[in-house]
């Protein structure tokens, strides 16, 4: 237990990155506000970002760097058409629950 | 006219009692920046090198650690969406700090810029626009499933953590990577020379995503009444 706490290793930044990420699920999963969700998806992507990131400097090889590069453009892309989405159902429903948003359903 | 007037008061008290924290938040993620760039900048990579590391390494990386969990914990516990959005900004600010603890200073700059200075504010003006209070922030649907998600989550998060924890049995103490790993430079050169088209398919990617968000948040008068007839009929 107490190796842990002498050094800081790969590993270390791998089990935040999962830390991370379950938070992220767990935001997904129990919030209703869409925006809410929204940030929580961001944090997934993050999370794996990290370890993009954590493996590109354990194998000393900057191609992780250019992917991370690649999921922040994607998550930026994803954050305006989500958000564009939200806007136009917040503009017909004037809400933006998640849990009441039900018309495919019936 | 009251109920709207009570909304828009709370929401202004919302932000002056998240002041401090968010203060608190900036003071932290600043502090531990700079603290990190300079113990790069006089023992960086001689500190790496050697199977000794500093305490300081140490040390921000459990305070960071601590900043990112926290501020992430904070995001999807909080009711005030703006109080959320600052709690994303201290999560990218301790994840820069994380990416420049792994000499990844460029994607730490970017990790910045995009998402604190950019996506966020697309957030922030979206919660300007609805400005609307929760009545109720969780989604509750039974004992049962709750307790078999959470038995899920826990369940992923051990298989998850096994097999990235087992990665330090490989290698425990990394030298240091090359000069020019993680720089500006460094990564250009990947992205420009063999990872050509995939950097191009990205700036296609985000037109698409440019077009596709104006023509979704576009007013449009006949598709909002049907919208309207519909909701009224069911």
């Amino acid at each position: 237990m107490n190796e842990i706490f002498q050094s800081v290793t790969i590993g270390h930044f791998l089990v935040l990155s999962a830390m991370l990420f379950c938070l992220g699920i767990v935001g997904v999963l129990m919030r209703r506000n869409s925006l809410i969700v929204m940030m929580s998806v961001e944090l997934m992507l993050n999370a794996a970002n990290l370890t993009l990131v954590s493996f590109s400097r354990f194998h000393n090889d900057p191609v992780g760097q250019g992917f991370a590069l690649v999921v922040i453009a994607v998550a930026a892309a994803e954050a305006a058409v989500g958000l564009a989405i939200v806007v136009t159902v917040f503009r017909t429903r004037r809400h933006v629950d998640i849990d009441r948003l039900t018309l495919l359903r019936n | 006219m009251i109920f709207a007037n009570h909304t828009t008061s709370n929401f202004r008290l919302g932000l002056l009692k998240n002041l401090k924290a968010v203060l608190v938040f900036f003071l932290i993620a600043l502090v531990l920046g700079f603290a990190n760039i300079a113990d790069a900048a006089t023992d960086g990579h001689a500190a790496q090198s050697s199977v000794e590391q500093s305490k300081w390494v140490i040390t921000f990386f459990w305070a960071l650690a601590g900043l990112t969990l926290g501020s992430a914990l904070f995001v999807i516990t909080r009711r005030n969406l703006v109080a959320a959005v600052i709690g994303m900004i201290a999560t990218f600010f301790g994840l820069a700090g994380l990416f420049l603890m792994l000499y990844s200073g460029f994607l730490a700059a970017i990790q910045v810029l995009v998402y604190a200075g950019a996506i966020m504010v697309l957030f922030v003006f979206v919660i300007m626009i609805l400005n609307r209070e929760e009545d109720e922030p969780w989604a509750v649907q039974g004992l049962l499933g709750k307790a078999m998600a959470g038995i899920g989550l826990v369940y992923l998060f051990v298989r998850l953590s096994k097999v990235l924890w087992g990665m330090n049995k490989a290698k425990t103490f990394l030298p240091a990577p090359p000069a020019e790993f993680g720089t500006l430079e460094g990564v250009g050169m990947t992205l420009f020379t063999k990872y050509l088209f995939p950097f191009e398919a990205v700036s296609l990617v985000l037109l698409v995503a440019v077009v596709g968000a104006i023509a979704v948040a576009r007013p449009h008068e006949a598709g909002h009444k049907i919208a309207k007839h519909k909701e009224v009929a069911s």
